[in-house]
């Protein structure tokens, strides 16, 4: 059985980054995904990511969309096999290949959880 | 091989305009009827692009009343959906369904309305683009659409080198441009220093990085092979290529290579049976400097890597080798995101007749679209000629 969003979410919420990995070819996501991209299997096995992660590309959001206040910055953050994108803990300020380790969630206004990460 | 031909094109100024959605796609179209010699009789299909019109003025079940509008009401009418590849997928099919003989003639084209006419501010706005990332895994950091182009861009400037001079040289470069342009929202003269200059709004983006929000129409009327030579100055449709990337940017292999935009420029090399070396120009989905450098690469005018420096050396300029954006791109001609794709088609029209003007790229034969929709999730590349 495949990973649900709403599992995904629960999981980041208590601190822990899952991802799928897919049973037939091995690839593995940073998000859930109901069939694989890859080899079009539907076994995709939820897979704890790695806290430590390396920041493989980085911005700072000086115009924020309504919701959210700037600055902040948003990365694509590399997690073993897998990259999700997060946000860069306040006060921190990261560049690629960067060490980062995840530092739990933030909630949007709208209750979606964000994975945050703080500088290793 | 002709899969359709262009034999009609219009569009409106890009900027700001109070007028109605359905106002503003009329001017355009009327613009396509007049150019073609065509009348609402002539038309058997409606291909119409709008991407926010839902969110930005509460106006959906946009197709049949625009059909209304313009005196086709009756004809089979749809509405396509792509971010800001709208209407180039509009014109994919209208492409398409002409070729098959579903249809002779079709008008296709596209409207939106982004600037503050809407009643939306920036932060709104910014909101309403970012729709189109990721709902779960994206926009709930808080990334917006500079900041989507930001996290492609950096990376390529990690992997190549790309400068923030180079990517101010496009926007110097397309403003030049665009002053050419009557119809562009902008077009001045600008410097590296004043693009660096200029406010960050998502690093390495400064604003003068990226493109404006505008309002503005675009409308084509395309049709068959056979039908165009009764018609004044057709241009052909060789090849039309379209490519989607996995969603979210993370899931994605190489971010900066812009996979949907190879695979889709590939399909259409492949069907006009032509390189990118047979192009004499570039129209690209340059919404931010950087997205103009990875594209040029993406579609094969520069190696990678090299687009950067490319732009650096003038090489994309007007006068260059491989001219890119002659109409100033989005990032001075504007981007009322349903309007543009349609409108680089307008542009390779008037460029492929000898009719542009002061931007005219001289002797111009055989050209290349690129519009991307999305976080690179979707690229439709066209490829059209004079009619031999």
């Amino acid at each position: 059985m495949s990973l649900s969003y709403d599992e995904w979410a629960a999981s980041l919420r208590e601190g822990t980054l899952l991802g799928v990995t897919c049973a037939d070819c091995g690839t593995t996501y940073g998000t859930p995904f109901s069939v694989c991209n890859e080899c079009g299997g539907r076994d995709l096995d939820a897979t704890d990511l790695p806290e430590d992660g390396e920041v493989y590309s980085v911005t700072t959001v000086n115009v924020p969309p309504v919701g959210f206040e700037g600055p902040y910055q948003v990365a694509l953050v590399q997690v073993g096999p897998a990259r999700v994108t997060a946000r860069i803990a306040d006060d921190d300020e990261v560049d690629i290949g960067d060490g980062v380790v995840l530092d739990g969630a933030m909630e949007a206004d709208d209750g979606h959880p964000a994975p945050v990460f703080r500088r290793a | 091989m002709t899969r359709a031909s262009v034999v009609g094109a219009g569009m409106t100024t890009f900027g700001v305009h109070e007028s109605t959605l359905a106002e503003l796609f009329a001017t355009a179209a009327l613009d396509a009827y007049d150019d073609a010699g065509v009348g609402p009789d002539d038309v058997d299909a409606f291909y119409f692009g709008n991407a926010m019109g839902g969110q930005t003025e509460n106006d959906t079940h946009l197709a049949p009343k625009l059909a209304s509008e313009v005196g086709i009401a009756g004809v089979p009418a749809q509405r396509f959906e792509d971010a800001c590849a709208t209407s180039a997928t509009a014109f994919k099919n209208a492409v398409q369904a002409v070729e098959a003989g579903i249809h002779d003639t079709v008008l296709v084209g596209g409207v939106e309305r982004c600037t503050p006419e809407t009643g939306l501010g920036t932060g709104e706005m910014t909101r309403i683009f970012a729709s189109a990332s990721h709902r779960q895994y994206e926009q709930p950091t808080g990334l917006t659409f500079p900041g989507v182009f930001a996290l492609l861009t950096k990376r390529h400037m990690h992997e190549y080198g790309t400068t923030e001079e180079q990517l101010a040289h496009v926007a110097v470069k397309n403003h030049a441009n665009g002053q050419r342009n009557p119809r562009a929202h902008f077009g001045r003269e600008l410097t590296v220093e004043d693009v660096l200059e200029s406010p960050v709004v998502a690093d390495p983006f400064h604003l003068m990085d990226c493109c404006p929000f505008s309002d503005g129409a675009s409308a084509l009327v395309v049709t068959s092979d056979e039908r165009a030579d009764s018609y004044d100055d057709p241009v052909d449709v060789t090849g039309v290529g379209h490519a989607t990337d996995i969603v979210p940017l993370s899931a994605k292999p190489v971010p900066h290579a812009t996979q949907a935009a190879r695979d889709a420029a590939a399909g259409a090399y492949e069907q006009a049976d032509v390189t990118a070396d047979a192009m004499d120009f570039a129209e690209v989905h340059d919404c931010f400097t950087g997205a103009e450098v990875m594209a040029s690469e993406a579609i094969g005018f520069f190696e990678d890597g090299e687009g950067g420096p490319a732009a650096a050396e003038g090489r994309s300029a007007l006068d260059g080798d491989r001219p890119i954006n002659p109409s100033g791109g989005l990032k001075a001609k504007g981007h009322p995101i349903g309007a543009t794709g349609a409108a680089q088609i307008v542009e390779l029209t008037e460029q492929l007749r000898g009719d542009a003007g002061d931007r005219q790229v001289e002797g111009a034969e055989r050209a290349v679209a690129h519009n991307l929709g999305g976080d690179a999730g979707t690229t439709v590349v066209s490829v059209v000629e004079v009619r031999s």
